[in-house]
């Protein structure tokens, strides 16, 4: 991270700068010109209207208590998987990576759609409970919050495993047998070691989780409740059944801005942490 | 942190491998667009996919190609946002556009569509009229479903006044997630004559929609989980499509025809289409009455040429109901080209609070 890029870099790394701007920069250009210009004359209308908007402002709102709950949990879920490989010999590791990323390859409608068998009033989770138990037991898991971040945490715990994976894999091993002589118990390596030496590897994945979220569409549609709205819906709906792209691109423009704030912040605190440790 | 996660031994394959098939997975729609269709004797139909594509084939693209010797590409759904694309960029891919009622009269009134010829069509053959840049395709009907294994006879809602009525019939229902159909089901349960709905009364359409808002388990956005709903038991009855109950269950759900909603499907010839000779020839070809029965046959809509509706098979008719009955209402989709924006918004809104 801190060795500085030789000349030769741009030779090869040119090509994909180039590509980036093309694909990248200028479409996101586009849409802040969109954005800003309604019937080809400047104007401020649309930020003004989402500003007034309950509506607009209801979903900014679900959309990033979704999104926290959804990293959160995710990283929840993710650490003790990664920590789990860290511990595996490379070749058993390779093989169990290849089964986190599994649900990974199936189309999020599909999987969408297999929830709803899982988790419905009659689905799988409760008529076993119901056997198990022996009353009827109906806990509602579909069409509400619980299914949406039962939907996003499968999608997302790749996108912890493996950072955070990384970054365990990155503590010298010296360290460990230090404090394992030195009479520390497992729980006391864990919180005192492997913790803090893996908050690298927590953070990338909390940032990228987190902003992944705010874009997601269709499991809060068919997974959610009818207050599960996020800012990725109301833009189909600018987008699509209004055609006012004036509005979707403005709910894009604001999304991206906060989302980069935030992101960045959070960079710049770790890059900041990173240079007081003498990393 | 990322070059110690590259130096380590045995897991670079496995990365590598994620990242190109990310990379894959992430270009393919840019790169893979579809095939397009400037020389003569060729056409992009655009319409939609699953079972409905299977039809479109069978009874009109082949027969069309065998007839007239043009190729035509069918290219999955309609999106209106689309042609506005391709209008705002001038570059025209699409001839032929299947277009749901609203987003039909939409685009008509954003001039997305090529003047129709009369003289091409029986205009008296035509359910509903010929209109000066859309053409209807075929009706729809929309209304409540269930499963007959779960509610016999009686025990179901048979019309919107019902449907609303949560003390005869307890248990959840759907509603579209969109204002259209949705405050016309309202307003009809709230007591309006089918034939004075329009134009529609907004405020009462919401007060009536704030009584059945506790027992609806769902406001549907994609249309095949109004039935995956009511077949994994999440809702007792569900505001579903009768072609749909057809297709999706094998006709096993029941439908009430006593009172529905009949929306209209509609061809349009996109403004500037490549094919534009084309397109007007398949179009027509589309509401000859035979071509109406043989499609009609397969997908259980009912067929807009008059002519057609005697020839359409058995089992198919069985689901097309009586459009005469005066219990049924036709959806007004001019009225939703002009209202959709800020009733869409206030609905939206209505719904998350």
């Amino acid at each position: 991270m801190t060795a500085r890029p030789g000349r030769e870099a741009i030779i090869y790394l040119g090509p994909a700068l180039v590509l980036a701007l093309l694909v990248v920069l200028a479409p996101l250009a586009f849409v802040l010109y969109t954005s800003l210009f309604a019937n080809g004359s400047f104007s401020l209308e649309a930020y003004q209207s989402l500003w007034e908007s309950a509506l607009f402002r209801r979903s900014l709102a679900t959309t990033f208590e979704i999104s926290a709950m959804g990293a959160a949990l995710s990283l929840l879920l993710g650490y003790p998987v990664a920590l789990h490989l860290s511990r595996l010999n490379p070749r058993a590791r390779a093989f169990c990576m290849i089964l986190v990323l599994v649900p990974f390859w199936t189309s999020i409608l599909v999987k969408s759609y297999a929830f709803t068998v899982l988790l419905g009033k009659q689905g799988i989770v409760n008529a076993s409970l119901s056997v198990i138990f022996g009353t009827e037991i109906q806990i509602p898991m579909l069409l509400n919050r619980v299914g949406v971040m039962v939907g996003m945490t499968n999608y997302l715990i790749p996108f912890v495993v493996f950072p955070v994976l990384a970054s365990l894999l990155a503590i010298d091993r010296s360290v460990y047998r230090a404090v394992e002589i030195m009479g520390a118990k497992p729980p006391t390596v864990f919180w005192k070691v492997t913790l803090p030496l893996s908050m690298p590897g927590v953070a990338s994945a909390l940032i990228s989780t987190f902003v992944m979220s705010t874009g997601f569409f269709v499991i809060p549609a068919l997974l959610g409740g009818r207050k599960d709205v996020m800012l990725a819906n109301l833009v189909d709906f600018y987008t699509r059944e209004t055609l006012d792209w004036n509005m979707a691109a403005a709910i894009g423009v604001i999304l991206l801005a906060i989302v980069t704030l935030i992101a960045g912040t959070a960079m710049q605190i770790q890059k900041m942490r990173g240079h007081a440790r003498g990393v | 942190m990322s070059n110690k996660l590259i130096s380590l031994p045995g897991r670079r394959k496995v990365l590598s491998a994620l990242g190109s098939a990310a990379s894959i997975a992430v270009a393919a729609p840019f790169v893979i667009t579809p095939r397009r269709a400037f020389a003569a004797g060729k056409m992009v139909l655009v319409s939609y996919g699953g079972t409905y594509r299977t039809s479109v084939e069978t009874a009109l693209v082949k027969p069309f190609q065998q007839e007239f010797g043009v190729e035509v590409t069918v290219i999955d759904t309609p999106d209106l946002a689309k042609v506005k694309a391709q209008q705002m960029t001038g570059n025209i891919e699409w001839d032929v556009f299947d277009a749901v009622g609203a987003p039909g009269a939409q685009g008509s009134k954003a001039g997305y569509w090529e003047p129709l010829d009369p003289d091409m069509f029986d205009a008296k053959d035509i359910v509903g009229g010929l209109k000066k840049d859309l053409v209807p395709f075929y009706m729809f009907a929309g209304g409540i479903g269930w499963d007959p294994a779960k509610f016999g006879a009686g025990k179901a809602p048979r019309n919107f006044a019902e449907y609303w009525d949560v003390k005869k019939f307890p248990g959840l229902r759907t509603l579209r997630n969109r204002p259209s159909e949705t405050l016309e089901a309202a307003l009809l349960a709230d007591g309006v004559a089918p034939n004075k709905l329009y134009p529609l009364d907004v405020d009462r359409a919401f007060k009536a929609l704030e009584r059945i808002k506790p027992h609806v388990g769902q406001w549907v956005t994609e249309t095949p989980q109004a039935i995956t709903l009511l077949e994994r038991g999440e809702v007792s009855y569900s505001y579903v499509y009768a072609s749909r109950v057809r297709t999706q269950t094998g006709g096993k759900y029941a439908f009430s025809f006593d009172q529905t909603l009949l929306g209209t499907e509609y061809l349009a010839v996109v403004k500037g289409a490549p094919n534009k000779a084309n397109a007007m020839k398949f179009v027509q070809f589309a509401m000859r009455p035979d071509r109406q029965a043989a499609l009609m046959t397969l997908l259980g809509n009912i067929p807009t040429s008059r002519k057609a509706l005697p020839l359409v098979g058995e089992d198919a008719r069985k689901w097309m109901g009586n459009i005469d009955n005066p219990n049924n209402a036709f959806l007004n989709d001019e009225f939703w080209a002009d209202k959709f924006d800020v009733v869409g918004r206030r609905f939206k809104e209505w719904v998350l609070a």
